[in-house]
């Protein structure tokens, strides 16, 4: 039995009779009112602050001042992050409710090839090829969901084995070899190149945001799978659908994990095994993580995962134009999925007042 | 009004087993101590008591070496002194304090043996493996000299609550040197116990000190430290409110220090109501321990559900609510069968739940107080396809004022309001639907006097509607003294049937266990 500061808290409640009216007193012992409100701010800005500065010192700095800052390049690195973006974001989903999405990086490989093979080898119409992917990620999906939230299975588990099965079923489909022949020029236009001096891609990755951003902060919707990720016993007591929230997290996370696909394939005009490693689900975790302690810090937010998922593809690119080796990707994901979580942990605690 | 603590312990000739000398705290903004002093004596349980923001956690801490004190207070355990503004846990070890607290950390999973030797060290061999022989013996030993009915292989888990209790006690004074050296300091060990286990652990507690165990006992309950103390000391706002002694140790004089003036009594006598309009009946309810039980619950009355734990009376209240499986019998509303497949009917059909754990049942602790106040009803707030959170947040601050809820601001989140003001919170959650038939299950647990007068205020504020409400707690006292009528749940059944103004706490604690002991 160890003495914690947390084991030692009052349970008890504040009487008007027995205690000063200003409750907040003593719920921060050592903090004044403005040193509360610096500290939101500070938690709140931190991330957007440290990216602009990271932007600024890739272009001013000596080894990247000529490469970093230029159009070609924000316009290369916004073009395929955009794809990143809503993968992070479809990872996020089922983290508000309080589920992991491990098998969106594979998934999002999966529904890529199928797309540029039905076109390109069964030579589906573009709408039909599209509408089978997304509705393949949304599938896959349900079955996650339905696994998690009926039967009860860990949800790390489930995704993690399925997102492995995935990856195989990847290299089978494809034999190991990328598909770039037979895909539709129409259909590349579509993810292909510029609209108004921007990449195809980031207008629809602001497409998804603004349906999700909506969907989260303004419909009953998005408030409930909050609850359920806040305290899941608590929001079937309020009448919830607990398991049906949860399943749906996992279809809308499928589902855009399929969009992924389809851009990659629209976008990149190809379509390669070796896309949606263990890598792309970590990074776009890493995201949402670190996009959880900005903006609305200690909740999983869609503006907070973009700067996150634009923050970590500009710092990546920075250091591979200084003349960092590839691996800098992987450890740079890993590391920010780590600071993140370390961050929003210490944050929760100080919060908390245990710290 | 106050009786003067220094002075009386001044006067005994014993020397104490911990002396509180001037210890003072202030944090930035309040004085959370202002020079405290008392003794508390060798072989006593001592009763430390206030309300929330009275200083005794903040003493607890002191003495257990998470916070330190300002300079000048100094905390004496059998002579040793230790300056206040320097105390640690190490500090805390060596000077003998050993500390237990609310819902003890003990492995549902791990032997009695296992428990008792985590934190302290196996019975090792050289290689380091575990000697389990010599392991069990000293368990055994531990059991005998503790008292405890328990083997030394049985699972944690199979133990009652009071047992468990017992054993992480065991565990905080298995290494004192002499047997009785030091001072047990209990925080709240009985807020999580049902009534028949916390008579069971003050036995135990009563035994010890009979053995020379001293004891600081932290508690809310104030019938526990009526029964059970030998002197009980009161804070309030930082200050020494005063010591009692003996049979000084009354429920008015409690209530008048820990309150500052005197209260009628901690709950408001509701006024006798009821219709003879039944609002809620059960007919043959079964499944769960329960076995067939008939009521009926009248419009705008107070019914009653006195039964110990495992009785059945919280599955009771979740069957109506639809939130656990009714195997036979049926509910009627208004005279209209009802049948919920789930809790979305049940709320809609005007039934309102306040689950017995606020912590894992009630309370989204992520969010905002105006998202807890408001999660029973967020569709009302989805207006021309935009939810609105303005609305929604001058209604919270509404039910802050309306429910004495006691917060910085509608947005301040859920998980740092004190216990009292998240019960409020959730009554506020559920009351705001204007239910027809209440169920509350253990609305004031954890919750300090002043706050469980409020909440039992609304409470008769809404019956005053015509709400009904069907209440569960396992304070008899505060069961007799809330309801029109309370019925006794044992075997599955109900067994008896007390109207006001003969429910006494005592009669039905002799039926709740009565009935108990008949069938066993």
């Amino acid at each position: 039995m160890s003495v914690t500061p947390d084991s030692l808290s009052d349970p008890g409640a504040g009487s008007p009779l027995v205690r000063p009216p200003d409750a907040e007193a003593d719920l921060h012992p050592g903090e004044s009112a403005w040193k509360a409100r610096a500290l939101e701010y500070t938690e709140k800005y931190a991330l957007p602050v440290l990216f602009v500065l990271t932007f600024i010192f890739f272009s001013t700095w000596s080894k990247t001042s000529s490469t970093f800052p230029t159009a070609a390049n924000i316009k290369n690195v916004l073009g395929n992050t955009a794809i990143d973006g809503i993968l992070a974001l479809a990872i996020m989903i089922p983290l508000v409710s309080g589920e992991f999405d491990f098998s969106v990086g594979s998934l999002a490989g999966l529904t890529q090839v199928l797309c540029a093979g039905f076109m390109a080898k069964n030579g589906w119409p573009i709408w039909a090829a599209v509408g089978a992917a997304i509705a393949i990620g949304a599938l896959v999906g349900l079955s996650n969901g339905n696994t998690v939230a009926r039967v009860g299975v860990n949800s790390l588990i489930v995704t993690l084995g399925v997102g492995s099965v995935l990856l195989g079923i990847v290299q089978w489909y494809t034999s190991g070899l990328s598909i770039s022949t037979g895909i539709p020029d129409s259909f590349v236009k579509l993810g292909a190149g510029e609209w108004f001096g921007l990449p195809k891609t980031i207008y629809y990755l602001i497409g998804v945001a603004i349906i999700l951003y909506y969907v989260l902060e303004h419909t009953p919707f998005g408030r409930y799978l909050q609850s359920v990720g806040s305290n899941r016993e608590a929001a079937r007591l309020v009448g919830l659908p607990v398991e049906r929230l949860v399943l749906l997290t996992f279809v809308i996370s499928g589902g855009l994990a399929g969009v992924a696909g389809v851009l990659l394939v629209a976008h990149n005009g190809t379509a390669s095994p070796q896309v949606g490693t263990v890598v792309t689900t970590l990074s776009a975790l890493a995201a949402a993580y670190l996009g959880a302690t900005a903006i609305k810090p200690g909740r999983f937010n869609v503006i907070g995962t973009l700067i996150a998922v634009f923050f970590l593809a500009f710092t990546v690119t920075g250091l591979s134009l200084a003349g960092v080796a590839n691996w800098i990707n992987s450890v740079f994901s890993g590391a920010a999925l780590f600071v993140a979580v370390l961050i929003s942990t210490v944050i929760g605690r100080k919060r908390a007042g245990v710290a | 009004m106050t009786t003067d603590a220094t002075a009386s312990s001044a006067a005994s000739p014993l020397e104490a087993a911990l002396r509180i000398g001037h210890v003072s705290k202030t944090f930035p903004g309040t004085r959370a101590l202002i020079d405290v002093s008392f003794d508390v004596m060798p072989g006593q349980i001592h009763a430390l008591v206030g309300g929330n923001g009275s200083g005794k956690s903040t003493l607890i801490k002191i003495m257990a070496g998470v916070y330190n004190a300002d300079a000048g207070g100094t905390i004496t355990v059998d002579g040793n002194e230790m300056r206040a503004d320097h105390t640690t846990p190490a500090g805390a070890r060596s000077l003998g304090l050993h500390f237990v607290h609310q819902n003890p950390a003990v492995f549902p999973d791990l032997s009695v043996a296992e428990n008792l030797a985590i934190g302290n060290g196996f019975e090792k061999t050289a290689f380091g493996n575990i000697r389990w022989r010599a392991q069990r013996r000293r368990t055994a030993a531990l059991l005998e000299r503790f008292d405890i009915p328990a083997k030394p292989d049985a699972l944690v888990r199979s133990l009652r609550p009071a047992e468990r209790a017992m054993l992480a006690i065991a565990r905080a004074l298995q290494n004192q040197e002499g047997e009785n050296n030091g001072l047990l300091v209990l925080d709240e060990p009985t807020a999580s116990l049902p009534r028949a286990e916390v008579v069971r652990l003050m036995g135990a507690l009563n035994r010890f000190a009979e053995a020379g165990q001293t004891i600081l006992f932290v508690s809310h309950r104030l019938d526990e430290v009526i029964d059970a103390c030998d002197q009980a000391t009161v804070l309030r706002d930082g200050r020494l409110a005063g010591t009692l002694d003996g049979d000084e140790i009354t429920e008015p004089r409690l209530i008048e220090l820990i309150a500052g003036r005197s209260l009628d009594a901690a709950f408001p006598s509701m006024p006798a109501s009821g219709s003879e309009e039944v609002a809620l009946e059960a007919t043959g309810i079964a499944g769960g321990p329960l076995a067939g039980v008939n009521f009926q619950l009248h419009r705008g009355e107070v019914l009653g559900v006195a039964g110990l734990l495992g009785s059945g009376r919280s599955e009771l209240l979740k069957m109506a609510f639809g939130a656990y499986p009714i195997k036979s019998g049926s509910f009627s509303l208004d005279g209209e069968p009802i049948n919920f497949h789930h809790i979305g009917q049940a709320m809609d059909a005007g039934i309102a739940y306040v689950p017995e754990d606020r912590g894992t049942e009630a309370s989204f602790p992520d969010l905002s107080l105006s998202e807890n106040v408001n999660a029973a009803m967020v569709d009302t707030y989805w207006k021309g396809m935009r939810l609105r959170k303005r609305a929604a947040d001058a209604d919270a601050r509404t039910s802050i004022a309306d429910f004495f809820i006691r917060a910085s601001s509608e947005r301040q989140k859920m998980g740092t309001l004190s216990g009292g003001n998240q019960q409020k919170v959730v009554l506020a959650r559920w009351l705001r639907r204007r239910p027809k038939v209440l169920l509350l299950d253990e609305p004031t647990h954890g919750v300090d006097v002043g706050a469980r007068a409020e909440i039992y205020e609304l409470v008769s504020q809404a019956v005053a509607q015509g709400c009904s409400v069907l209440l569960v707690t396992s304070d008899f006292e505060e069961l007799a003294s809330v309801s029109d009528r309370v019925i006794v749940l044992a075997n599955g059944r109900i067994s008896a049937e007390l109207r006001s103004p003969d429910i006494e706490p005592a009669r039905l604690t002799e039926l709740a266990f009565t009935t108990q002991e008949i069938a066993s």
